[in-house]
């Protein structure tokens, strides 16, 4: 897991290829969020290309509200599309988030106003 | 399928990938992977392999499918756990409440049914036959009217305590209602079975201390040894049968149940039946014995005293069918039958011998008919009925029963003397507790009991009791009469005493209505 912050305050969470996301991860991941963003809230970029899994415990944790305004997870395969799928589907989700395969349309909705 | 930020609205750019072999092995393991969830193992998972193609993410996708199932399994299992345990604790909560009084929290008469039918069922295969003891507390009634239902209850509750302390843990302890309790000794011989009789005996003979208050109660208790084949009721009837023996022959005590016992019994429920067949055919007579004023020698009045003579068993006496109408609470109903009766009789006299002249039915009501709500306003209709003016008429009660201050009784007792009629204590010196109502002026007149009067001209020692109870009529500035008065020397005694009226064989026997007519025609002419 990677993290890297751009000027306007967009965070980018990478995870590596083949990870798999269980519950004490996502909340090491959310932690580390909420640290970076502090009092104010900003859009959160997460490429996913590739993750083997996404656990149960970890899609609980990221149904939980964060300091995240808005979500974007970006993948390319059907794996990913799938694992997405069960992210936004399955658990109810606090802020705006939706899947993407194009990252330049993830940004662009993540900098959109409003 | 999702809400308004789910995954399917922005797909669009997914790039389906190359096309999937129907040859690939992947979809056989797929296959079995499908077959072996639907066989409910939801534990089972498949890797995907490193292709990351769509067949992995079907199986990716059917790994979280299992994953969210199984979670929704447990999760069910741990609320179906949950509710089974709130059923259960419910339902325990019902038999508690079906089985079990909820005062005491003994066994209420249905389980005690049940133990006892257990008991007799373990007889049939070699146990010793159940034996079943009935106990009912002799001064409960007087508790409650003295200190009240609270003090009762609690008293009720300490009671419990202390038969359950006697008992071993496998024998049952029952409340049957009010103050009559049950228990059923499983596999033990006579010896053990009235060794427990006699330790409940001991442990209320202590006093009991409830809300306060140091009360006294003892119990007599009924026991009935169970013969094997025999019914769980009648052995509780027979076990109250033996009570009951008890509680009319020696309070206090233990009886064993014998057959005779279910006899008379049966005997009382047809004397009820008779009493009440002769009430409403008014086979009943009432006889009138005179009360006399010592100093004048005037006949001051009559006691009204039922006669019953039996169709086939002739005259009976009248303590022992009051006795089955107390039991059997045709008391009320006997009352109001002699008060017509007599009021009805005091009317024709008044018109035909009396006129005006001064003269005062007495009548005897029991404790039970005072305490009825209606009493008073009943008495008070009788005499409207027969034109009888009310300050002619006095009604008596025992002093023996009664016991307490129940607010009832003292109600009724206002309500009568507001309209007139006249209350008298009988028997005064039998019991303890009437000087409550003499001090609170609850009665008009004191009838003092024939064993006080006994032996009044010879013994000296008698004549200052009576002298002592007359001072204390006279200091509350009411009149006695004395009870049993044999002797012309006993009257005269009683007259220098200050007793203002007697009553006793040296005026007269009860006797008919007719014979009194006689009698008061020469009295007033």
């Amino acid at each position: 897991m990677s993290f890297a912050v751009e000027p306007d305050g967009l965070i980018r969470l990478s995870w590596g290829r083949g990870v798999r996301i269980t519950g004490e991860l996502a909340r090491t991941a959310m932690a580390r969020v909420d640290e970076i963003n502090g009092e104010t809230g900003h859009p959160l970029l997460v490429s996913m290309a590739g993750t083997a899994e996404l656990t149960r415990e970890a899609r609980m944790v990221f149904g939980r509200r964060c300091s995240a305004t808005r979500i974007a997870l970006v993948g390319r395969s059907a794996v990913d599309r799938v694992i997405a799928n069960f992210a936004l589907g399955v658990t109810h989700v606090p802020v705006p988030t939706r899947f993407f395969t194009s990252e330049p349309a993830a940004v662009v909705w993540l900098r959109k106003p409003g | 399928m999702t809400g308004p930020h789910g995954p399917d609205e922005h797909l669009d750019d997914y790039a389906p990938g190359p096309p999937i072999s129907p040859n690939d092995e992947r979809l056989d393991g797929l296959v079995q992977f499908v077959v072996e969830l639907a066989a409910g193992r939801l534990d089972r998972r498949m890797d995907p392999s490193p292709a990351d193609d769509r067949v992995d993410a079907v199986t990716v996708g059917l790994n979280m499918l299992a994953e969210e199932l199984q979670a929704l399994n447990e999760d069910m299992e741990v609320r179906v756990a949950e509710r089974t345990a709130q059923l259960e604790a419910a339902q325990h909560q019902l038999e508690r409440v079906a089985l079990y009084d909820p005062l005491t929290g003994l066994a209420n008469r249905s389980l005690l049914g049940d133990r006892i039918r257990r008991a007799m069922g373990q007889a049939e295969h070699g146990a010793a036959a159940p034996a079943v003891l009935v106990l009912d507390l002799d001064s409960f009634k007087a508790v409650n009217d003295s200190f009240g239902h609270t003090v009762g209850d609690l008293l009720l509750v300490e009671v419990a305590d202390r038969l359950r302390a006697i008992v071993a843990d496998t024998d049952t302890v029952a409340r049957l209602g009010g103050d009559e309790f049950a228990l059923v000794v499983l596999d033990s011989g006579p010896e053990r079975v009235l060794d427990i009789a006699d330790r409940i005996i001991a442990a209320l003979e202590s006093p009991i201390l409830a809300g306060g208050h140091s009360c006294w109660v003892g119990a007599s208790i009924g026991v009935c040894f169970a013969i094997r084949g025999q019914a769980a009721d009648t052995l509780l009837r027979d076990a109250d049968t033996a009570m009951y023996e008890a509680k009319t022959r020696a309070p206090g005590t233990v009886q064993i149940y014998e057959p005779a016992m279910h006899s008379a019994a049966l005997s009382r429920v047809r004397l009820a039946e008779d009493l009440r067949t002769a009430m409403a055919a008014d086979q009943l007579q009432v006889h009138y014995q005179p009360i006399v004023e010592l100093r004048t020698g005037r006949l001051a009045g009559v006691e009204a005293l039922v006669r019953w003579n039996h169709p086939e068993r002739g005259p009976l006496p009248p303590e022992s069918f009051v006795a089955v109408a107390e039991a059997t609470g045709l008391v009320g109903t006997l009352d109001r039958w002699v008060l017509d009766a007599a009021v009805a009789q005091l009317a024709r006299w008044r018109a035909g011998v009396l006129g005006d002249t001064p003269f005062d039915l007495h009548v005897n009501i029991s404790p039970m008919g005072f305490r009825s709500p209606r009493f008073a306003d009943d008495v008070v209709a009788c005499l409207a009925r027969h034109g009888v003016p009310h300050g002619s008429v006095m009604l008596e009660i025992t002093e023996t029963q009664m016991m307490g201050e129940d607010a009832q009784t003292l109600q009724q007792m206002e309500t009568l003397r507001s309209a007139g009629i006249g209350v008298a204590i009988d028997d005064f010196g039998t019991g303890c507790s009437s000087l409550t109502y003499v001090r609170r002026l609850f009665v008009d007149l004191i009838k003092i009991d024939r064993s006080l009067i006994t032996g009044l001209d010879t013994d000296a020692h008698q004549r200052d009791v009576a002298a002592a109870i007359l001072a204390v009529v006279d200091a509350f500035g009411l009149a006695a009469v004395a009870e049993g008065v044999e002797t012309a020397a006993q009257a005269e005694t009683l007259a220098e005493l200050g007793c203002r009226y007697g009553q006793g064989y040296l005026w007269g026997r009860p006797v008919s209505a007719d014979t009194m007519t006689g009698r008061l025609r020469q009295s007033v002419h």
